[in-house]
């Protein structure tokens, strides 16, 4: 709590005098990610704007509480006339609106992709702390932590995996979902096959390499993109007809929030699944 | 005018179709993983379902077909228009027949209508490249010069392009939007052999309507009065021309994306061979055009870049400074 005190203090000393009040009053987020920590922490008639992602099931882990709140496309003359008092966008989306809300002396909130659970704690206490709401963001934090916790034990042999997201991308090294497939028991393959944490990986290359795991990271009900043609490519066939795919909705690892553990939690469940069925055999 | 063809004709036919099987087998050879091509050839022909006959039956071999069938719908239709038109600069992709093919196959795409009937993504193609086609013959007919009908094609493409890049943007898909890339420059990357099943037949079909207007195009270069006395019908071999160009590059395109400049060079190249006649030049520049396909697929694959180079890419280098030349040759004539 002191922790959060003291840079919740540090903040607002760096806020522009304008900002005055103790909490920002008029939040606006240009980012999904933050749409979904904005709209889980802050009160909602505190909330002035969410992007038009947050309503949207597929995407969005918070549909119904977008709902409640206007919605932007990310472009500066919808955030401007709203007089918000901080604005929070992510460190590689918008960047014209960005700018031109820098200019216009709007306060700003960044925020990167974070690349281990250590780093969305972190996040999630900067924007608590921005906020105004800290308490909320540990408790936040800590409902996680005790969640991970409770994962079944990680075996000595983790058996193989690799995610499979819409255009032949998988989640490389040094990635939250690379540490989310640790947790869950698994060896994320495509960290040893490519070499960034976007790996794009070709499909020959995911063929050969013969993960226990293939997981299909994309939704069901997606609507016909080249990019989501991929993941259901006959290639592709003899994972699926050998029990050896998981689907699972990229929401649930996209953005930093609660969904990180059911993520694991559906990947250690198939896991145990999986040792089961192979007991059998 | 016998169509007879001459025995250094069929020689020229067999040697490129020979080039175009070593090809075929360089590209199924060719990928990203350590395959041993001869070992996986032993299973699939014995129906064992091992790793190997898996990738070559279902990432190479799709590839390698779509190759030469596309090349060779984008080599034979260039080679017709070319004809047809008495227009050296005649080229699917140049006068936006392949443009207006991609915009027909985005809306049957990306809008559903393909997920729930498959044969609508072959046909969107086709509907777009032979209203396309159709819309530049009737130019033609009208006589219009040269510089006339590439600056209608010009139009045409601009036209198709920003349809097409408006419908993805409207397409209910996050991802359609940036997919603009592969439909305005093509690629055969993970194809699979439902793609060859869909657009094959349809090429097949294109390819026999443009072979059988061969003995017209050949009459047509002694006049259309001439071709007309010697009983061939002019509407017939327009109407076969565009028929078969739509078939042909619309299930091209529908696959694989409108891959630029191949039906421009190819003709071109295979001409003097051909003997001026375009008849003949059909099915030559069709094979040259398989084989500049398979070529220029294989080199995106060996330059390593991520994510692989379009293979438009590859075919506007070679084919740009190649339209520019002709320009400039087409410019000295006129002189």
């Amino acid at each position: 709590m002191k922790r959060a005190a003291g840079l919740l203090a540090f903040l607002l000393l760096c806020a522009p005098a304008s900002a005055g009040a103790q909490k920002p009053v008029r939040i606006a987020s240009l980012n999904l990610c933050a749409d979904e920590l904005v709209l889980r922490l802050a009160d909602p008639d505190k909330v002035a704007s969410v992007t038009y992602l947050a309503r949207d099931p597929r995407s969005s882990n918070v549909p119904d509480l977008a709902k409640r709140v206007p919605v932007n496309r990310g472009l500066a003359e919808e955030i401007v006339p709203l007089a918000p008092d901080l604005v929070i966008v992510g460190a590689f989306t918008t960047r014209t609106t960005t700018a031109m809300l820098k200019h216009l002396g709007v306060p700003i909130l960044e925020l990167g992709v974070p690349a281990s659970l250590e780093e969305a704690y972190a996040q999630i206490r900067t924007v608590a702390g921005r906020i105004g709401e800290p308490a909320r963001g540990e408790a936040m934090i800590a409902a996680m932590q005790k969640d991970f916790a409770r994962l079944p034990p990680v075996p000595a042999h983790r058996a193989s995996a690799i995610v499979l997201r819409p255009n032949g991308f998988t989640a490389g090294r040094g990635s939250i979902v690379d540490e989310i497939l640790g947790r869950a028991g698994y060896e994320n393959l495509a960290a040893r096959l490519s070499t960034d944490r976007l790996g794009q990986l070709n499909l020959e290359e995911i063929v050969e390499a013969q993960p226990d795991l293939l997981v299909i990271n994309g939704g069901a009900d997606a609507p016909p993109s080249l990019a989501d043609d991929l993941l259901h490519h006959p290639a592709l066939a003899p994972f699926a007809a050998q029990g050896r795919t998981l689907p699972l909705p990229t929401r649930l690892w996209t953005c930093t929030g609660p969904e990180l553990v059911e993520a694991a939690k559906r990947l250690a469940a198939n896991r145990l699944a999986g040792t089961r069925i192979g007991m059998a055999r | 005018m016998t169509a007879r063809a001459h025995p250094g004709h069929a020689a020229l036919v067999a040697a490129l179709a020979v080039l175009v099987l070593a090809l075929f087998a360089g590209s199924a050879a060719i990928g990203y993983s350590t395959l041993d091509i001869s070992a996986a050839l032993a299973d699939l022909i014995a129906g064992r379902a091992s790793l190997p006959a898996l990738v070559l039956s279902e990432l190479r071999l799709p590839r390698a077909i779509l190759g030469a069938t596309v090349g060779f719908s984008l080599g034979i239709t260039g080679a017709a228009l070319q004809g047809l038109m008495r227009n050296p600069l005649a080229d699917p992709g140049v006068v936006g027949v392949s443009g207006a093919a991609a915009l027909g196959a985005v809306v049957a795409f990306y809008f559903g209508l393909s997920a729930s009937f498959a044969l609508a993504l072959p046909l969107g193609g086709l509907i777009g490249a032979g209203i396309a086609t159709a819309f530049l013959l009737m130019l033609a007919r009208r006589g219009v010069a040269t510089a006339t009908l590439i600056l209608a094609g010009v139009a045409l493409n601009s036209l198709t392009g920003a349809l097409t890049a408006l419908a993805l943007n409207l397409a209910p898909s996050p991802y359609a939007a940036l997919e603009v890339v592969f439909w305005l420059m093509g690629s055969l990357s993970d194809r699979s052999l439902v793609h060859v099943a869909l657009a094959l037949p349809f090429m097949i079909v294109g390819w026999g309507l443009v072979l059988a207007t061969g003995p017209a195009l050949d009459a047509l270069t002694l006049g259309e009065d001439t071709a007309t006395s010697l009983g061939f019908s002019l509407s017939r071999t327009r109407l076969l021309v565009v028929g078969g160009a739509a078939a042909a590059v619309g299930a091209s395109v529908a696959v694989a994306g409108a891959i630029g400049f191949v039906g421009l060079v190819v003709p071109h190249l295979m001409r003097p061979l051909a003997g001026n006649r375009p008849g003949r030049l059909l099915l030559l520049s069709g094979l040259a055009g398989a084989a500049l396909t398979l070529g220029a697929d294989i080199a995106v694959r060996l330059i390593p870049t991520r994510p692989e180079l379009k293979l438009g890419v590859v075919t506007a280098i070679i084919g740009a400074p190649f339209f520019l030349a002709m320009l400039r040759r087409l410019k000295v004539e006129g002189e």
